[in-house]
């Protein structure tokens, strides 16, 4: 309707300028422009309409309902800058990964059945145990779960694996346990567990040990090295039943080892060379540091004068955790 | 009274790290673990000796004691209400008669590896997207 209008507007314009025109000749050229307007509407409007053509009326193209589009199935925008926007491949654009990121988040909480059953179906039991699912115990299963009873079993071949042999064996074993500088005592028992460390979960254990020794005796014990432990031992023993036959000082525990009688003398002499070396509290140490079948005996250190420190003692224990850090070395009862 | 104990403890040792677990795991400091609850005695390196109720050990072999009775190394003997022990400073942990040792092992890595399945589930385990 606008359209009509308009064109009676042209029409009655023109026709004023036509008359115009004729008292003016240099409307001429005019009237040839105008004359379009005057003729053929359907043409004109086509060509108007036609947005490559020169002739084309935006105003025209604004009211008409039908605007031929060269390119129909064009991308819309709402104004220029989103235009613009659109031409800078904007930050926030829609790229095929991001969609499928922002969906995947959306998604998160929702419960998928088809992911669900995915997962049933990698597991190995259908029933789920307590605290059990899907694919990582699976993969543990197959990979042999070590923990510190497996681990005892590894160590074939080592010296730990020679511990093991006694766990299993039932082999009684002596440990040598140390104190700050040395031998504090000795643990004789049968291993129930251990481990890399070398605690040791003992049971049946007799142990005999000596009081620390103080002061200045602990000074001249600097002499003490492990190379002399067994030699001590056999000393202690020996000097155990010296002690026991000459001074009779503390009680016994267990009737007196057959046997050593003959070899007392020898073992006096060597007894006091050995007093001549170490201190005069050591012989206490040596003395009941014998091996823990042997009851030991609580005497005081030998030489005249009692000694206050440096006591031996013996106990026995049903159950015993040993540090693996105090073990000095282990000594299997012999076959 | 024995269960809500055990939860506590289970609960407690939820709360380890990683870490700590698989050290437990792999050493003898199960058996210790076994011990929560129990009265025991504890050697120390310098020839002293506690005597009270464990409390909590943990991987490092670290006791925590409760209601000790602590003999130093010169005898001299005093009532603790609560006494901590540096692992390292351990010498002999004195296991009760009654205990079971290879039992007492096998529960506590029973429990362990419970927890860490538990653990597991809660979702410390990333997220998989198949």
């Amino acid at each position: 309707m606008e359209e009509r209008e308009r064109r009676k507007i042209n029409t009655t314009e023109c026709d004023d300028r036509e008359e115009a025109s004729t008292s003016n000749p240099t409307t001429h050229p005019g009237r040839k422009d105008e004359s379009p307007l005057r003729g053929d509407t359907e043409e004109e409007d086509s060509v108007k309409l036609d947005i490559c053509s020169d002739t084309f009326d935006p105003l025209l193209a604004l009211y008409s309902p039908k605007v031929p589009l060269p390119f129909p199935n064009i991308k819309c925008f709402n104004n220029v800058s989103e235009y613009e926007s659109f031409l800078k491949g904007g930050r926030g654009r829609a790229k095929p990964e991001n969609v499928e990121k922002k969906l995947r988040k959306a998604m998160e909480g929702v419960v998928d059945p088809e992911r669900i059953k995915r997962l049933k179906d990698l597991m190995v039991c259908n029933v789920p145990k307590v605290g059990e699912t899907s694919a990582p115990p699976r993969r543990k299963q197959q990979k042999t779960h070590k923990n510190v009873v497996s681990r005892m079993q590894l160590n074939k071949g080592s010296p730990l694996g020679e511990l093991y042999r006694c766990v299993e064996e039932r082999i009684r074993v002596k440990v040598h346990i140390r104190s700050f500088k040395g031998l504090r005592g000795l643990c004789s028992g049968f291993v129930v567990a251990f481990d890399k460390f070398w605690n040791l979960a003992m049971v049946d254990v007799d142990e005999t040990y000596r009081d620390p020794l103080l002061g200045e005796a602990l000074y001249h014990e600097k002499a003490l090295t492990i190379t002399r432990l067994f030699e001590k031992l056999k000393l202690q023993e020996s000097s155990e039943e010296m002690s026991r036959t000459g001074k009779g000082q503390g009680k016994s525990a267990q009737p007196p080892q057959p046997g050593p009688s003959g070899g007392c003398s020898t073992d006096h002499q060597r007894l006091s060379r050995s007093t001549t070396r170490f201190s005069e509290a050591e012989p206490g140490a040596k003395e009941a540091k014998a091996g823990g079948s042997e009851g030991a005996v609580g005497t005081k250190a030998q030489g005249k004068t009692p000694h206050p420190y440096g006591k031996v003692h013996t106990r026995h224990l049903n159950q015993l955790f040993i540090r693996g850090e105090n073990v000095l070395l282990i000594h299997l009862q012999p076959l | 009274m024995d269960q809500s104990d055990g939860l506590a403890y289970d609960q407690a040792e939820a709360a380890n790290s990683m870490r700590e677990r698989t050290i437990v795991e792999n050493s003898l400091v199960v058996l210790l673990q076994g011990l929560h609850g129990q009265v025991t005695t504890v050697d120390l390196r310098d020839e002293s000796t506690a005597r009270g109720r464990v409390v909590n050990v943990d991987a490092y072999m670290n006791v925590r004691l409760a209601d000790v009775l602590f003999r130093d190394r010169r005898g001299r003997v005093s009532r603790l209400e609560d006494l901590f022990i540096t692992g390292r400073n351990v010498r002999y942990v004195h296991i009760p008669d009654n205990l079971d040792i290879a039992d007492t092992i096998e529960k506590q890595l029973g429990k362990i590896s419970r927890m860490r399945n538990y653990a597991g589930d809660r979702g410390s385990k990333k997220k998989t997207n198949k």
